[in-house]
């Protein structure tokens, strides 16, 4: 039996993962990172967009501050958010982005004077201050009043990934990529570490570290149709599920991205249509304005994935033997434009499509992009239900994003909740000893390796966990995509039981000797079932619309009875749906709920209507 | 009408004592838009379970799915089939140690690598959060981004004759991150810090312009250009303290 | 921190002795390259007849530039090879990794360098008997050349040696340029295919010469 000691434990070592490592190393205490794949190959490098702060440099962000960016949050999230944590974001984001610039990211800067831009596909110039020459600039994304997205190119998470990684590797940061934390080590009360399997030996190492970080990222996988990376696979996540104790936040909150391209269902950036791109459909005429007057193709992305559907709907998307879909429009910006600015778009269009973005039309349609949902913390990242262990990035239900997140406010959430847990992190390092339970580390260690040998001996039973996770995929987005309703969503919640039973009695096809990867999926099937029985059954359990779940039977946003967030545990393992609980969204309304400007949709509001709470008063 | 298509895939699982390389045959129906990664995956979910091989973005932008495909590596989640042969040979990428199959170990070449040539910003200022960030100009970080946008696939160095031969040559990604921090003005290393690092036989002075690491660059990075850059800057900085003045050159990046 | 086993002296500042060599390398060879043009301007100018050919020998010797120049572009000539051998693999496993290499990928600049590495052995051999043979019988001249060509022997032993020379040559031109970056990507190709065209040219014109000689009518 492998042990490894450490102060602190990173389960994924993405931005989230990486900068809360940072933080604790430079305080002089021992990390460890773990990732699926080599650090720079995780789903953070993907982003392409940029991030939001409210630095205010560029001739469109001027007069920005964190007090604009915080109403654009809080909007964009339905009133879903904590605001608490949703100002504290804002207000650190600007510092963040400068340490992002000391660290060596090649932020893309201010050129003075005249420049061209693009709104709604029409060009318009813009006089850059030559007092701000050289000062970090900023483009546009959905869901803003001003343009705050900081962004280098189209390859912004890439290169902000690769500083990270950088700078962990300058301060001794130990990196240990191919493994794959499979189960957290706790007594029920306390957190000791995680055990991992090794993907290139099929090894177990039991890690045993005072603080536990969970950092893997989303959970996209659980459905077919995904932006995200193939290893998006909600591993984090299960293994706090599995605790029975630690709760996951708003499960139901799922987004799903406007430009997802078909077939591949890779994405193009928001930044296409934050630089003038224009969504057409099949007789190519330009629908958004129609619905959404004020922003068109610049409502936040659950108000334009909708709408597209409801296009769609209409009979207007364009047939294709993958399903109807709706054309993205950039070739108005110009070849110059797209083959520097939106390189990566370029690339992805010819090499996955055959399509040239300069001359032709982009096919897409909303897919999977982002779980708001996650492993629910309090203000300083530390989980509900166990103590020392932690959670940041998209794996956490920090909440700054409640139903709805803002393009650009994930990345910038990765680095800037890094850095304020990696604070509390130290802190909890500092002022606690935690005394490791051999027992309940032997006990987890000889759980895990009795799971394996079940599986490679089929002592559950053969059935093929292909066969198991298409059917999940199936049902998941037949209950729980993009328009929902009490009856379909029963319908899974039920057809979802019966294959969380299949999924119980899977068994290896292969021999399951090293870094088998049929036994990697095996060993997290029953989890991901969990995660989509989670979304499915809060989904059906939500009366109402808000953010990205739209319910087509309650179409009103109902802040009387549910202003509040969804938390699901999975108190027996042998349960067949989680336990939910509620807790209310936010402690303080610096912003009291009211209507998002855009979207539509009826309220039901808040009776009494809460006081606004100033700015910073802690709850 | 659509191909059968016949792959060619070498196996080998280093875990497995019973497990020898070798090349093992599969035939498969294209589809349009196919890839190798929706064939890999399919291969695995249909007829093999026990395939091996890495994907993560299935993008192109993560570089996990380098692998040699009909003879050249390349990343394979952004080759269409409709661009091969009906017969197509996947092999693992050399160089790298063998993890099993078509998967091989990056990871550790490339730690390896930031540390010996120091992969971040060498500076003395200390980071001050109340100040505002320090100006650069634009054109600067673009160029930077240029050479930054490397995704650490490994082709250039799988492909590379020297690297082949020589266990110690840097590679061209190595060399290109080099370069990348010596555009940086944020990082205050010295010529002669540099050169200390890639001045050698394993560095530029290695390098035979095999060009083979220009030409499967599934990102297109420049990289001609910064070798050929890197070698003048070092070669000059090797000899401009001997020449006389009108000869003496400071390169630039 | 690893802790090394064994002594060493990482990270100590490393000699410029690597730089130096790359220099000479390039130096010899682009003084070899000039040379050979020269070279192959006067061997071939018994196209034009003997006469011109016993002149520019004679202006060669009047000026000594045959009797000094010529011990100093052999002395280029072992130069060159020393500092290029040490890039030519000589064990077999790193011979083969590198034949494979160029095979499977079906890449012509790596196929380039396996035919300077393999010319360069012909030429280090043939090249030095050449010389030798004509720098301790000098004076040049038409007469003794073409009697030389004609005994058969040398005939065939020049077929051998030219292409391999003017391939190594030609090849190694082109990659002066490439590795000191004096070509940009685009520019590469353009050299490419002029420098291809240069290397037959100059095969053509040093077969002609040959035949020349060979069937020069002696006195
Ligand atoms: C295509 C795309 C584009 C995007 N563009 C933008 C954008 O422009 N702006 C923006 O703000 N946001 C964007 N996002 C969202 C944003 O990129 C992500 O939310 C964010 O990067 C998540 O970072 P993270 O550190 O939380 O997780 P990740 O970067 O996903 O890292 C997860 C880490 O966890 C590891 N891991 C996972 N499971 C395990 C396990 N079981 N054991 C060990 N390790 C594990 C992984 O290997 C990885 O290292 C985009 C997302 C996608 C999909
Ligand atoms: C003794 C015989 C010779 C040997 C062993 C030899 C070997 C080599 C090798 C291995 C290279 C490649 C070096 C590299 O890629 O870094 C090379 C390059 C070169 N050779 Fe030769 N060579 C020989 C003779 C010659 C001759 C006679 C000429 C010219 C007439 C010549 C001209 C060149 C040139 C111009 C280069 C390119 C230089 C460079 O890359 O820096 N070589 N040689
Ligand atoms: C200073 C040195 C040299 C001198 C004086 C010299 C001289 C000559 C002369 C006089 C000939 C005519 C044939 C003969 O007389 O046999 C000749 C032919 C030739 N030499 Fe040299 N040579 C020199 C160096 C070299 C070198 C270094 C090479 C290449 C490695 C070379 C390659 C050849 C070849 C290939 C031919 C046949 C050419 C043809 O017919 O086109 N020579 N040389
Ligand atoms: S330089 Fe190109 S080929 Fe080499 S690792 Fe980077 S992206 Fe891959
Ligand atoms: S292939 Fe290798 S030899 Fe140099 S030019 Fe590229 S690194
Ligand atoms: S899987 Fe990321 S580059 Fe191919």
């Amino acid at each position: 039996m492998n042990i490894i000691q450490t102060d602190l434990l990173c389960v994924g070592a993405g931005l989230a993962g990486e900068r809360v490592a940072i933080e604790a190393a430079d305080n002089g205490f021992s990390v460890i990172c773990l990732s699926i794949v080599p650090a720079r190959r995780s789903h953070s490098s993907a982003a392409q967009g940029g991030m939001q702060a409210a630095l205010g440099n560029s001739a469109m962000g001027e007069g920005d501050s964190p007090d604009v960016h915080f109403a654009d949050t809080v909007k964009g999230s339905d009133w879903g958010c904590d605001q608490e944590v949703a100002r504290l974001f804002v207000d650190a984001a600007p510092v963040a982005m400068r340490q992002m610039a000391f660290w060596g990211v090649p932020w893309n800067r201010v050129v003075p004077g005249e420049q061209t831009y693009y709104k709604g596909g029409k060009p318009f110039t813009a006089f850059e201050k030559p007092e701000n020459e050289g000062l970090i600039h900023s483009r546009n994304f959905g869901g803003t009043a001003k343009w705050r997205t900081c962004y280098t190119s189209d390859g912004t998470g890439h290169c902000v990934l690769y500083t990270l990684d950088n700078r962990a590797a300058q301060m001794g940061v130990s990196v240990v990529d191919k493994v794959e934390a499979i189960a957290l080590i706790h007594d029920g009360a306390v957190c000791m570490g995680a055990i991992a399997r090794c993907l290139k030996t099929g090894e177990l190492t039991a890690y045993l570290a005072r603080a536990t970080l969970v950092a893997t990222g989303g959970f996209g996988r659980i459905y077919r149709e995904s932006t995200n990376a193939v290893i998006c696979d909600g591993g984090g996540l299960i293994t706090a599920l599995d605790t029975g104790v630690v709760p996951l936040g708003n499960m139901e909150a799922v987004q799903f991205h406007p430009t997802g391209i078909v077939p591949t269902d890779i994405l193009v950036t928001e930044g296409c249509r934050g630089d003038g791109g224009t969504l057409l459909d099949k007789n190519e005429y330009r629908f958004m304005p129609d619905y959404e007057p004020e922003k068109a193709e610049l409502a936040s992305r659950d108000v334009v994935s909708r709408r597209m559907t409801e296009h769609m709907r209409k009979g207007l998307g364009v047939p294709s033997p993958y399903g109807d879909h709706l054309w993205l429009d950039i070739r108005h910006l110009g070849e110059h434009h797209i083959r520097t600015k939106l390189r990566e778009v370029d690339e992805i269009c010819q090499s996955f499509l055959g399509v040239d973005p300069v001359h032709q039309l982009i096919p897409v349609r909303p897919t999977q992009h982002y779980s708001m949902a996650g492993v629910r913390t309090n203000s300083d990242g530390a989980a509900y239900g166990l103590k020392g262990l932690f959670s940041a990035g998209e794996a956490a239900c920090w909440d700054m994003h409640g139903f709805n997140r803002l393009g650009g406010t994930s990345l910038a959430e990765t680095v800037v909740a890094g850095m304020h847990v990696g604070g509390t992190v130290v802190e909890f390092l500092s002022g606690t000893e935690t005394t490791f339970k051999t027992e309940c580390m032997r006990d987890a260690y000889r759980k895990q390796e009795d799971r394996i040998k079940a599986l490679i001996h089929g002592s559950n039973g053969r059935e093929n966990v292909y066969g198991v996770r298409n059917a999940m995929f199936d049902t998941i987005m037949k209950g729980a995509g993009i328009f929902r309703n009490g009856t379909d969503l029963q319908e899974s919640v039920d057809k979802l039981t019966e294959i969380l039973a299949r999924a119980r009695k899977v068994g290896l096809k292969s021999n399951g000797l090293g870094a088998n990867q049929e036994l990697s999926l095996a060993l997290k099937i029953e989890g991901q079932v969990k995660l989509a029985q989670c979304v499915c059954f809060a989904a059906l359990n939500r009366t109402e619309s808000r953010g990205a779940h739209t319910r087509e039977d309650f179409p009103e946003r109902n802040d009387r009875d549910w202003l509040n967030r969804t938390l699901a545990t999975w108190a027996k393992p042998d349960d067949v749906v989680p336990t939910l609980n509620y807790e209310p969204a936010t402690k303080v309304f610096e912003i009291p709920p009211g209507e998002r400007g855009y979207g539509g949709g009826k309220i039901i509001p808040l009776e009494p209507a809460p006081e606004a709470t100033p700015k910073n008063k802690k709850a | 009408m659509a191909r059968m298509l016949k792959f060619n895939i070498f196996r080998y699982n280093p875990q497995d004592p019973n497990s020898v390389p070798h090349m093992q045959a599969y035939t498969i129906d294209e589809t349009e838009s196919m890839t190798l990664f929706i064939v890999l995956n399919r291969l695995r979910e249909e007829q093999d379970p026990s395939l091996q091989f890495d994907f993560s973005c299935r993008a192109g932008i993560c570089g996990a799915c380098g692998m040699v495909i009909n003879g050249r590596p390349g990343l394979a989640c952004h080759t269409k089939t409709k661009d091969l042969p009906e017969e197509i040979t996947l092999m693992p990428l050399p160089i790298f140690k063998l993890m099993g199959d078509l998967s091989v170990d990056t990871g550790t070449w490339f730690r390896a690598m930031y540390k010996k040539i120091e992969s971040w910003c060498h500076t003395k200022k200390v980071f001050d959060p109340a100040a505002q960030e320090e100006r650069m100009d634009n054109a600067v970080a673009e160029a930077i981004y240029e050479l930054d946008r490397c995704v650490e696939c490994g082709c250039c160095v799988a492909a590379c004759g020297t690297a082949l031969m020589r266990e110690d040559f840097l590679g061209a990604t190595t060399l290109n991150r080099v370069a990348r921090f010596m555009l940086d003005p944020r990082d205050e290393r010295t010529e002669k810090e540099y050169f200390d690092i890639i001045g050698t036989d394993e560095g530029i002075f290695g390098c035979m312009g095999l060009l083979a690491c220009q030409d499967v660059c599934p990102k297109y990075l420049p990289l001609q250009d910064v070798l050929g850059k890197l070698r003048k800057k070092m070669a000059f900085a090797a000899v401009n303290n001997i020449l006389p003045s009108f000869l003496r050159k400071d390169i630039k990046l | 921190m690893s802790v090394p086993s064994t002594a060493t002296h990482e990270g100590l500042p490393v000699g410029k002795l690597s730089a130096y060599f790359d220099w000479l390398q390039m130096l010899t060879g682009a003084a070899l390259i000039l040379f050979m043009w020269c070279h192959l301007i006067l061997v071939s100018s018994i196209l034009l007849g003997p006469g011109v050919m016993n002149a520019l020998a004679w202006f060669f010797e009047v000026t000594y530039m045959a009797q000094v120049g010529g011990p100093l572009i052999f002395l280029a000539f072992l130069l060159h090879f020393v500092l290029a051998a040490r890039k030519i693999p000589f064990a077999t496993g790193q011979q083969r990794l590198m034949l494979a290499n160029a095979k499977r990928m079906r890449h012509t600049d790596t196929w380039l360098w396996v035919i300077q590495a393999t010319t360069a052995m012909g030429i280090l051999i043939m090249g030095g008997i050449h010389m030798w043979v004509v720098l301790t019988n000098l004076p040049i001249t038409a007469e003794k050349s073409a009697a030389r060509i004609q005994t058969g022997f040398w005939f065939v032993f020049y077929l051998f040696l030219l292409p391999m020379v003017e391939l190594h040559v030609g090849i190694g031109f082109y990659r002066i340029l490439v590795k000191w970056g004096f070509l940009d990507r685009p520019g590469r190709w353009v050299i490419k295919k002029k420098e291809n065209l240069l290397t037959g040219i100059f095969i053509a014109i040093g077969l002609l010469s040959l035949l020349r000689y060979y069937f020069l009518p002696l006195k």
